[in-house]
């Protein structure tokens, strides 16, 4: 044990002559002695936890695992008595130890890591519900992926420490930790600010609207944006009111992408399963993407797209893929900056015209094999080439996404419509001009549309 | 000179209303589509113009059907039963718009009350009101809302498919609106045919 481990040996000694017989046995002796013993230990939680704490509860308690990590040991007394947990005792996680047998732990710990994932076992015992939860949510998918800093249950609740509600808090939410630049990015958003100057504000911290367990990648669903329409109910009648195809603007449009004062947009095409459109499009197509991103910056372009989805619709595929749009903003810092709704965008413009910015950033996204979001960069022409009418079928923007082709169309009928006029008042002209025009083959006064009149009559 | 009488009023009625109606759909349409480029009004002015004048002329084309189905005068958007006959005959009109009348020929087709369309006219107007102008009307009414024609959106191949029938057939329109301007001049006069399509009155030479 290292350095810091004051007055482990004599403790250990103490506890060993507690913990003859057993668990509660050792439990009880101990609650007769303690009194006497003059313990430099924190305040003892409630009963019979007092034996555990007798070594636990002193500051400094460490040990090291085998790759090196220091685990700490130490169990603040007072924090855990009034912890939600301290109700349970310890022996109700930590059943694995034998009281007969501890101390000395022989037990040899891989990391503390894998410890901590290990005793996850004993959160699903009680919170089956919770952990059942998590087990689908996108840091569970990034634990069994292999990533060391997803979060498992102990990390961002402290299980000696736990407080119900703490999480609630806005300057106590755990997810900061990971996501500092987005709980940046949130606390000076409307939310953020109306938590922080208004004691009866009820604006969500960041479990109001991404759940605390359940938390999905933001490209498979419509999750944030209910979660809007959770609180600010009657948002969409409200929208009618001034906003033309109001529902299907909440459909392809994240609110903040209209919230967030000066954001960068960006179109997201997410390849889906056409049979269950809450799925993403899994485990396929990756290294099919890989290999078809282009060297040279510019991304996938759509014929490149075109052929994919040929690929992933090949006879014989198992479900139909496809393409479903959606207008976002471009970071994920960004996407909490929401402000005022009297910042909020409202000019049509903003997206409906050519140079709009936000249908000249596209990436397109899949599921990856651990769950996550995938997105590839692709060039602009995917929204407006002619090919766009079958690869992106159900993502339009009026104006902003418009096919090219159709506008060459446009300007040649207008030139055909104005050329046939011109060419036929010429024709007359002409025919009149050089006299082949005859008005007694039994045409009426009025013709040709010249109007000049016959040079052959005129001689 | 005859005077025949063409052009029953309800027929003008609809005929102005759908020439003031697709100008205005024109103009508004093209407004939505090239914002930016075209600054006439807002985006939000010229989807609300859009929308209410498309309405008015679903109104407008159902005032059209409503008419013809009712009156003995449906004759004249398919006078000729026989398809060679009319075929023919609509030959022989493109034959006159494009060589016969510059040298003078006499028009092949002398418009009558039941009869006042050319073969190649009659053609044109049966493409255009029975197939081009439901299509467009349909297709306007689903990207008018999509959300709520979401399964039909879906079921033709989502709203760029849809957006996409709507605006080739916006183009066939105004390449046919220059044409059908133009060869409203070549009547017995520049201004016969514009002037019996008031008056319902068309002078025969």
């Amino acid at each position: 044990m290292g350095a810091t481990m004051i007055g482990y040996r004599t403790l250990r000694h103490n506890a060993r002559a507690l913990l003859p017989n057993g668990f509660a046995l050792a439990v009880g002796a101990l609650l007769l002695l303690a009194p006497t013993m003059g313990w430099a230990a924190d305040e003892p939680a409630a009963n019979p936890d007092q034996a555990c704490l007798g070594c636990h509860g002193f500051a400094g308690m460490e040990k090291k695992a085998a790759d090196g990590d220091v685990i700490k040991l130490h169990v603040p007394g007072e924090l855990f008595a009034k912890s939600v947990h301290g109700a349970n005792g310890c022996a109700s996680c930590h059943s694995d130890i034998d009281a007969g047998k501890h101390p000395p732990s022989t037990k040899e710990i891989k990391s503390a890591r894998s410890y901590s994932v290990g005793m996850t076992e004993s959160c699903k015992g009680c919170h089956t519900d919770k952990f059942t939860q998590w087990d689908t949510s996108i840091h569970a998918a990034l634990v069994r992926a292999g990533n060391p800093a997803a979060p498992i249950c102990t990390d961002c609740h402290n299980p000696h420490g736990v407080i119900k509600g703490a999480a609630a808090k806005v300057d106590e939410t755990p997810c900061q930790s990971c996501h500092k630049d987005v709980f940046t990015a949130y606390s000076a958003s409307v939310h953020g600010q109306s938590l922080k100057t208004k004691a009866d504000s009820y604006a969500p911290v960041c479990s109001g609207c991404h759940s605390a367990h359940e938390v999905k990648p933001i490209s498979l669903g419509q999750g944030p944006t209910a979660a809007c329409a959770g609180c600010h109910a009657g948002v969409l009648e409200k929208h009618k009111s001034w906003l033309p195809n109001a529902a299907l603007h909440f459909e392809v449009v994240s609110c903040p992408a209209c919230h967030v004062q000066n954001a960068q947009r960006k179109v997201d095409l997410m390849l889906i399963d056409a049979q269950d459109k809450a799925r993403g499009t899994e485990q396929i197509g990756v290294p099919l993407f890989d290999a078809s991103t282009r060297s040279d910056g510019k991304g996938i372009d759509a014929i490149t797209l075109w052929n994919l989805l040929q690929t992933f619709n090949r006879e014989g595929a198992h479900n139909r893929t496809v393409v479903r749009g959606r207008l976002k903003v471009a970071t994920g810092p960004q996407a909490h900056q929401l402000g005022d709704k009297g910042t909020a965008v409202s000019d049509c413009r903003t997206c409906h015209s050519e140079n709009s910015e936000a249908f000249k950033s596209v990436t397109i996204s899949l599921v990856g094999p651990d769950g996550r979001r995938v997105g590839y960069g692709a060039s602009a022409d995917v929204l407006n080439s002619v090919i766009s009418v079958d690869t992106v079928r159900g993502f339009y923007a009026i104006g902003g996404t418009r096919i090219i082709l159709l506008d060459i169309l446009l300007v040649l009928a207008v030139l055909a419509g104005i050329g046939v006029a011109v060419g036929h008042v010429f024709l007359g002209w002409f025919f009149k001009r050089f006299g082949f025009y005859n008005p007694h083959n039994g045409g009426h006064a009025g013709h040709p549309p010249a109007g000049d009149g016959p040079k052959a009559a005129q001689k | 000179m005859a005077r025949i009488y063409l052009h029953p009023l309800p027929v003008r009625i609809w005929h102005w209303t759908n020439a003031i109606g697709f100008i205005l759909m024109i103009i508004s349409g093209l407004q939505i589509r090239y914002v930016g480029l075209v600054d006439l009004f807002s985006f939000r002015a010229a989807v609300t113009m859009h929308n209410f004048v498309g309405f008015v002329l679903i109104a407008n084309f159902f005032v059209w059907l409503a008419f013809y189905l009712s009156s003995d005068r449906i004759r004249a958007y398919h006078s000729e039963l026989n398809p060679k006959k009319h075929f023919i005959g609509a030959i022989r009109q493109i034959y006159y718009y494009a060589f016969g009348i510059f040298r003078g020929e006499p028009n092949p087709f002398h418009a009558t009350p039941y009869n006042k369309f050319n073969p190649l006219q009659s053609m044109i107007y049966q493409i255009i009101m029975m197939l081009l102008l439901p299509v467009q009307i349909y297709t306007g009414i689903l990207l008018w809302d999509v959300q709520r024609f979401q399964s039909q959106v879906d079921f033709f191949g989502g709203v760029r498919v849809l957006d996409t029938v709507h605006v080739l057939i916006f183009i066939a329109f105004v390449f046919y609106l220059f044409v059908h301007v133009y060869l409203g001049s070549l009547g017995h006069t520049r201004t016969t045919h514009y002037k019996a399509m008031i008056t319902g009155y068309e002078d025969e030479e």
